[in-house]
C-alpha cells in the first residue's frame, strides 16, 4: 500500500529538466531511502514529494489526490519535511522552534492546546533535546541543532516524514543516532493507528552503506531516473553500483546486520 | 521510553485562555510593552507641558480629562492636535517597519530605504510643482505614490517567488531613482514651491493637526484586525521558505499581505507628516532587542515608534527655539549613526544579524 506516489513526474528548474517521467510508490510504514550520485535528482524528487517544487508535468499523489489540488495546510497535517539546510530565526530558543512544528494544527484563536504541549514534549524527549529547551538555537553544536530540527518535524506529528540528507555535517555517532531514530519511527506504531503501522519515512542519503543498512525500500536514481527499487538485499549488487556510481566494488554481507555492504575496489593497486 | 516526557512550552511564553480560545503570550514582550505605554504617557505629558510657555503637568492632565483650565487654549488647541498626529505617525511607522523587516528578513529594510517614502515624495512634489498645494489633496497623493512605488518594487522583485535580498536591493534602486525624480521636479518648479516641498520632505509636524488625524485615526483603527493577524503570521514567515512551506504556510500570500499592510501604514503616515526618516528602521530593532523575541514584536515596535516621534518632535520644537526644526532632522540625527553601526556590526558578525 502506498499513500504517497508519483505519476509520470517531470521536474525542472527553469528550462533544465532534472527528473523525467518518474513513477515512484512510497510503501506505507516503511523506511524508503533514495540514493544516487550527486545531481541525480534525489533531493529534487524529495522536494516535489513535499510540494516544495511544482511539477513541470505529471503529479504527486497523496491518497490518490494530486498535491497541487490539496490545501497546503491539509498536506502539512499529513506530510512533514525537513529541508537540507533549514534556517532558524535569530536568537530563537529550542522549545520555541520545536513548537513551531505545531503550526498546521493550530488556528489564530487556538495557538496552544494540551495536544500541542504533549506533541512538543514527546518530540523533544524522543530526540533527546528536552534539556536544551531554554537554550538559544544559535549556540548549539551542529549535532544538537540537527536533532532540534528533527524534533520540530516530529512535533508536526505527520504520518509521512521526508528528510533531506539529515546526516550531513554530523559525525559518525550522531549519524547513527539520527538513523536509529528514523528506524524507530517506522518500527513503533504511529499514534492512533489501529494496524500498528509505524510512520512512513523517506530519506535522501549520500552514504550507500548506511542506506542499505537502514532502508526497507531502496531507490537508486541516476540522471533523473530510477535505476532500481526494492529491498536493499536485491538492489545493492556490484553491477548496480557500477551502473549507478561508475565504481568497481565488492558487495559483502555486513558483519553486524547482514545487509549488503559495499567495499570499493582498489584501482590504485590494479595496474 | 518515550512516555516519560516533561511538559514544555515555548520558553518565555504563557498561555492566555479566553473561553475556548487560547493565545500564546510572550511574558517579557508584555512587560516591555507595559513599560513603553508608561514611557509614552510620560512623554506625551512632557510634550504638552513644554513650549513657549511652560504649563504645569497638573494643568495638562486637567485639560486631557476635559476639565476647565486656564491653559486650555495652549494645551488643547495648539499642542494636543500636533501631538496626536505625531503619536499616530509613530505607531504607524513602527508597525510598518516591523512588517517590512520581517518579510525582507533584513534589519536594513524599512519603508524609507526600499522606496516607499521616496515614491510618496516624488508624487507629492510633482503635484506641488503643478500647482496642487491644498493640504486636503496632498496626503492622498503621497499615499498613492507610496503604494505605486511599492507595487513597482514588488513587481520587479518577483520572479516565480519573492526573494528577500532581491526585494531589498531593487527597493534601494527604486529609492535612488525616485529621489532623483523628486530633485528634478524641485529644480524645475517655482522657488517657493521648492521650499515648501523641501520642508515636507524632511518630515515635519509643524502645522499638522485634526485634519490629518481625521484621516490617520480611522485607517489605523480599521487595520487593527489585520495587524493582529500579522502578529501571528510573523511566526512562520521568520523561518526559511522551505520550512515554512512544509508547515503549511501559503508563503506567497502571507508575504504579500504583510508587505501590503506595511506599505499602507507607511504611506498613510508619510501622507500625514512627510517621510519622517529612520523611525520605521529604528523602532522594530530597538523593540526586538528589548523583548528578546525570535520575531519582531509588533506592539512594542509601534509603541517605540510613537515614543521616538513624540520625543524627537519635542526636541525639534525646543532645541533651537524660537526656530523650529522639522522632526525628520532629529530622527535622522539619531537614525543615521545607528544605520552605520548596523552595517558595520552585520559585517563583523558574518551577516547573521
Amino acid at each position: 500500500m502506498s499513500r504517497l506516489s508519483t505519476q509520470a513526474l517531470t521536474l525542472a528548474y527553469e528550462d533544465r529538466t532534472v527528473v523525467a517521467d518518474l513513477d515512484l510508490a512510497v510503501p506505507d510504514g516503511e523506511v524508503t531511502v533514495i540514493v544516487g550520485p550527486n545531481a541525480c535528482g534525489k533531493s529534487t524528487t524529495l522536494r516535489a514529494l513535499g510540494r516544495l517544487l511544482k511539477p513541470k508535468s505529471g503529479s504527486v499523489l497523496l491518497d490518490g489526490a494530486s498535491l497541487a489540488t490539496l490545501p497546503t495546510k491539509r498536506i502539512a497535517q499529513q506530510i512533514g519535511l525537513l529541508p537540507q539546510t533549514p534556517v532558524a530565526p535569530e536568537a530563537i530558543t529550542v522549545a520555541d522552534l520545536v513548537s513551531r512544528g505545531r503550526q498546521p494544527h493550530q488556528h489564530w484563536w487556538q495557538q496552544w492546546s494540551d495536544e500541542d504541549e504533549r506533541a512538543v514534549s514527546e518530540a523533544m524527549t524522543r530526540t533527546d533535546v528536552a534539556d536544551l529547551a531554554e537554550r538559544s538555537v544559535d549556540e548549539l553544536s551542529g549535532g544538537q541543532r540537527q536533532r532540534v530540527w528533527i524534533a520540530m518535524a516530529l512535533a508536526q506529528e505527520t504520518e509521512l516524514l521526508l528528510l533531506d540528507e539529515p546526516t550531513t555535517y554530523l559525525d559518525i555517532s550522531h549519524q547513527v543516532e539520527v538513523l536509529d531514530l528514523v528506524r524507530q519511527l517506522a518500527d513503533t506504531p504511529f499514534k492512533g493507528d489501529k494496524g500498528d503501522k509505524g510512520r512512513t519515512v523517506v530519506v535522501v542519503l549520500h552514504d550507500l552503506n548506511q542506506a542499505a543498512r537502514y532502508a526497507d525500500h531502496l531507490v537508486a536514481m541516476k540522471s533523473g531516473r530510477v535505476v532500481a527499487a526494492g529491498p536493499p538485499s536485491e538492489v545493492v549488487t556490484a553491477d548496480l553500483v557500477r551502473e549507478v556510481f561508475g565504481l568497481d566494488c565488492v558487495v559483502v554481507p555486513d558483519p553486524v546486520t547482514g545487509s549488503p555492504l559495499v567495499v570499493p575496489g582498489a584501482p590504485w593497486k590494479a595496474s | 521510553m518515550t512516555t516519560t516526557s516533561v511538559p514544555v512550552r515555548p520558553a518565555g511564553y504563557s498561555v492566555l485562555r479566553a473561553g475556548p480560545a487560547r493565545f500564546l503570550v510572550h511574558r517579557r514582550a508584555v512587560a516591555v510593552a507595559s513599560v513603553l505605554v508608561l514611557l509614552l504617557a510620560a512623554s506625551c505629558v512632557a510634550y504638552l507641558c513644554v513650549g513657549e510657555a511652560f504649563v504645569p503637568p497638573g494643568e495638562v492632565v486637567k485639560v486631557l480629562l476635559g476639565q476647565s483650565s486656564p491653559d486650555e487654549l495652549v494645551v488643547g488647541e495648539l499642542r494636543l492636535p500636533r501631538l496626536v498626529v505625531g503619536l499616530l505617525v509613530g505607531l504607524a511607522f513602527g508597525v510598518a517597519g516591523a512588517l517590512i523587516q520581517t518579510v525582507a528578513r533584513n534589519p536594513l529594510a524599512s519603508p524609507d530605504v526600499i522606496g516607499i517614502s521616496q515614491g510618496a515624495s516624488a508624487l507629492t512634489v510633482a503635484a506641488m510643482t503643478f500647482g496642487i498645494t491644498s493640504y486636503s489633496v496632498l496626503p492622498y497623493l503621497s499615499v498613492a505614490g507610496g503604494l505605486l512605488a511599492a507595487a513597482l518594487v514588488y513587481l520587479f522583485a518577483w520572479r516565480g517567488g519573492l526573494h528577500a535580498t532581491r526585494f531589498v536591493l531593487i527597493g534601494i534602486g527604486f529609492a535612488i531613482a525616485l529621489r532623483s525624480v523628486t530633485t528634478l521636479f524641485m529644480t524645475k518648479g517655482d522657488y517657493l514651491v521648492a521650499q515648501q516641498a523641501q520642508i515636507w520632505m524632511t518630515g515635519s509636524l509643524n502645522g499638522r493637526g485634526w485634519p490629518e488625524t481625521e484621516v490617520l485615526a480611522p485607517v489605523l483603527l480599521l487595520l487593527v484586525p489585520a495587524i493582529a493577524w500579522a502578529a501571528r503570521a510573523q511566526r512562520t514567515v521568520s523561518l526559511d521558505d522551505d520550512t515554512a512551506t512544509a508547515l503549511g504556510v501559503r508563503l506567497g500570500r502571507v508575504r504579500l499581505g504583510l508587505v501590503a499592510l506595511g506599505v499602507v501604514l507607511a504611506a498613510v503616515a508619510t501622507g500625514a507628516a512627510g517621510p519622517v526618516d529612520f523611525v520605521a528602521l529604528l523602532a522594530p530593532q530597538i523593540a526586538r532587542r528589548m523583548t528578546r523575541t525570535a520575531q519582531i514584536p509588533l506592539v512594542s515596535s509601534a509603541l517605540t515608534g510613537a515614543v521616538i516621534v513624540v520625543l524627537a518632535d519635542l526636541l525639534a520644537r525646543r532645541l533651537f527655539s524660537p526656530t523650529e526644526l522639522p522632526v525628520g532632522v532629529l530622527t535622522a540625527a539619531v537614525g543615521a549613526p545607528y544605520l552605520i553601526w548596523l552595517i558595520i556590526r552585520s559585517r563583523t558578525v558574518g551577516g547573521t544579524s
